[in-house]
């Protein structure tokens, strides 16, 4: 390699995966590489993942180390990321980053950063590490703080995530607003072969806040629909599945509940558009009424042209607005009532699905967020 | 014919399947005319080997932090509060909320 490269995109994450922060990171990465042709993407390996590859112009190394404990291995990912950045110093334009750890070697460099906040981890970390004490969250909220701080421009994916940066002391006038978009579904994507005739689906992870329970809850209470069932598609491993699995059995609809772990995202589109609705049944928890989320299911449905039930959640109405239905969180009779409705109006689903489609096709494909970001890069670039 | 078994692509990955002319030094892998690297490892090899490529950019790297090192440019990048042996141990492996959490690697720090 002989010059440097110009830009960066680092995250603490594992790229690719069958999450939505995956399918984020490659159209916002691809943003940034397509300006710059090429760069450095420093991401999380693991598994069958290759510790390096260059494709074209663009280099991707990810972090291998095995560190057992979260905080150490984001260290060790920080102090990696720095090593792999130091060779490009005297070249590096831009760097792009998700997250404080991603953060703190880009601001060694020097270069222009731009910081995207699709969650902050003072919010989210407790969620997974029950005994994080109040005082450590305030040091992450602080290093938070101090990261947002020097970011060129913060990007973010809803005004309810905005509310937390700017919270965070950033001027409103460096946070920008790049909603998440989803690709349209081709007109004839097939019905997956072993799709059951009539079924609700769910996409996305397993955590509490997803609230894949509250929807088992509710497709109990549809058990007189005989010919329903309920996709479930996980993007994360059958393991995590385990006590929703046995809330199914208790509840008597483990017959009924179809799931499918880590489809390959392409694969999603055919589920997605043969469903009768699509169901996001977030909780009412901080993660999403504070912190907000921006949930990449929602707009891929819409994008499928499939009615979506969702929690009436600030984050949620952001995105779908009238496009959809939305239900109280937290409530699996409210739900099951919603769904009832809405299936024994198959022509207000399909407007609804119709409606939605064409909305998101008119400004929030991945091309508008693109282009959104290309906009931030333009302001935040010196010529 | 032998197909080149170099990992490829960006979002969806796959191995690069061209006709392999060589196999890696180190690894044993099936390497196409494209993936053979100068020094004839593959390229992950060869980036394991040379962490930052080119030898040139290694000296200018070793330059640099040194030069930075003694000038303490570093100062308002550096963030000084830390994490203690306390802060840490919520983190451990068995304190997740669930030890599901833990067994597909799942790393990130915001989940989505
Ligand atoms: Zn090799
Ligand atoms: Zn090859």
């Amino acid at each position: 390699m002989a010059d440097g490269h110009r830009a960066a995109y680092l995250a603490f994450d594992r790229f690719p995966s069958a999450k939505g922060s995956a399918v984020h990171i490659r159209h916002m990465a691809a943003e940034l590489f397509e300006r710059y042709q090429g760069g450095l993407l420093c991401v999380l390996g693991g598994g069958d993942l290759p510790a390096y590859q260059r494709e074209g112009g663009v280099e991707i190394v990810r972090f291998t180390e095995v560190v057992p404990n979260l905080l150490d291995r984001a260290e060790a990912f920080s102090a990696w990321a720095a090593e792999q950045l130091a060779p490009h110093r005297d070249t590096l334009e831009l760097c792009h980053v998700r997250d404080p750890w991603s953060a703190l070697p880009a601001m060694t460099t020097g270069a222009t950063m731009v910081y995207e906040a699709n969650g902050l981890p003072s919010i989210e970390l407790p969620y997974a590490w029950p005994h994080a004490a109040p005082a450590t969250l305030a040091k992450v909220r602080e290093l938070e703080r101090h990261c947002l701080a020097r970011a060129a421009a913060v990007v973010v994916p809803s005004y309810v995530i905005k509310n937390a940066v700017t919270d965070r002391g950033v001027t409103p006038d460096r946070v920008h607003l790049v909603p998440n978009g989803a690709d349209p579904a081709p007109a004839d994507v097939p019905r997956p072969p072993d799709a059951p005739g009539r079924y609700l689906i769910y996409v996305g992870a397993l955590q509490p806040w997803q609230g894949v329970d509250v929807l088992l809850r509710a497709f109990a209470r549809l058990a007189d629909l005989t010919d329903l069932d309920l996709v479930i598609c996980s993007s994360v491993s059958p393991n995590r599945a385990r006590p929703l699995r046995r809330l199914a059995d208790r509840l008597g609809v483990a017959e009924r509940v179809r799931w499918h772990y880590q489809l390959p995202h392409d694969d999603i589109a055919g589920w997605l558009a043969h469903a009768e609705l699509s169901v996001a049944p977030l909780t009412a928890c901080d993660r999403n009424v504070e912190q907000g989320c921006s949930p990449i299911k929602v707009w891929e449905s819409m994008a499928a042209g499939t009615a979506v039930v969702a929690s009436d959640l600030p984050v949620v109405r952001e995105v779908l607005g009238e496009y959809g239905r939305l239900v109280p969180p937290d409530r699996p009779a409210e739900l099951a009532r919603a769904i009832r409705v809405l299936l024994e109006y198959p022509q207000v689903c399909r407007d609804l699905g119709e409606n939605a489609r064409k909305h998101v096709l008119a400004g929030f494909t991945w091309k508008h967020a693109r282009a959104r970001l290309a906009d931030v890069y333009d302001l935040v670039v010196r010529h | 014919m032998t197909p080149c078994a170099v990992t490829t692509g960006f979002f969806t990955l796959g191995k690069c399947g061209t006709m392999a002319v060589a196999g890696c030094p180190s690894c044993g892998r099936a390497l196409c005319a494209d993936h053979v690297t100068e020094g004839g490892l593959c390229p992950e090899c060869a980036a394991a080997n040379n962490r930052f490529g080119h030898p040139a950019a290694v000296a200018a790297y070793r330059r640099r932090a040194y030069r930075h090192r003694s000038a303490g440019v570093y100062q308002d990048t550096v963030w000084y509060t830390g994490f203690d042996s306390y802060d840490r141990a919520a983190f451990d492996p068995g304190a997740a909320a669930s030890q599901d959490y833990l067994d597909d690697g799942d790393d990130a720090l915001v989940d989505s």
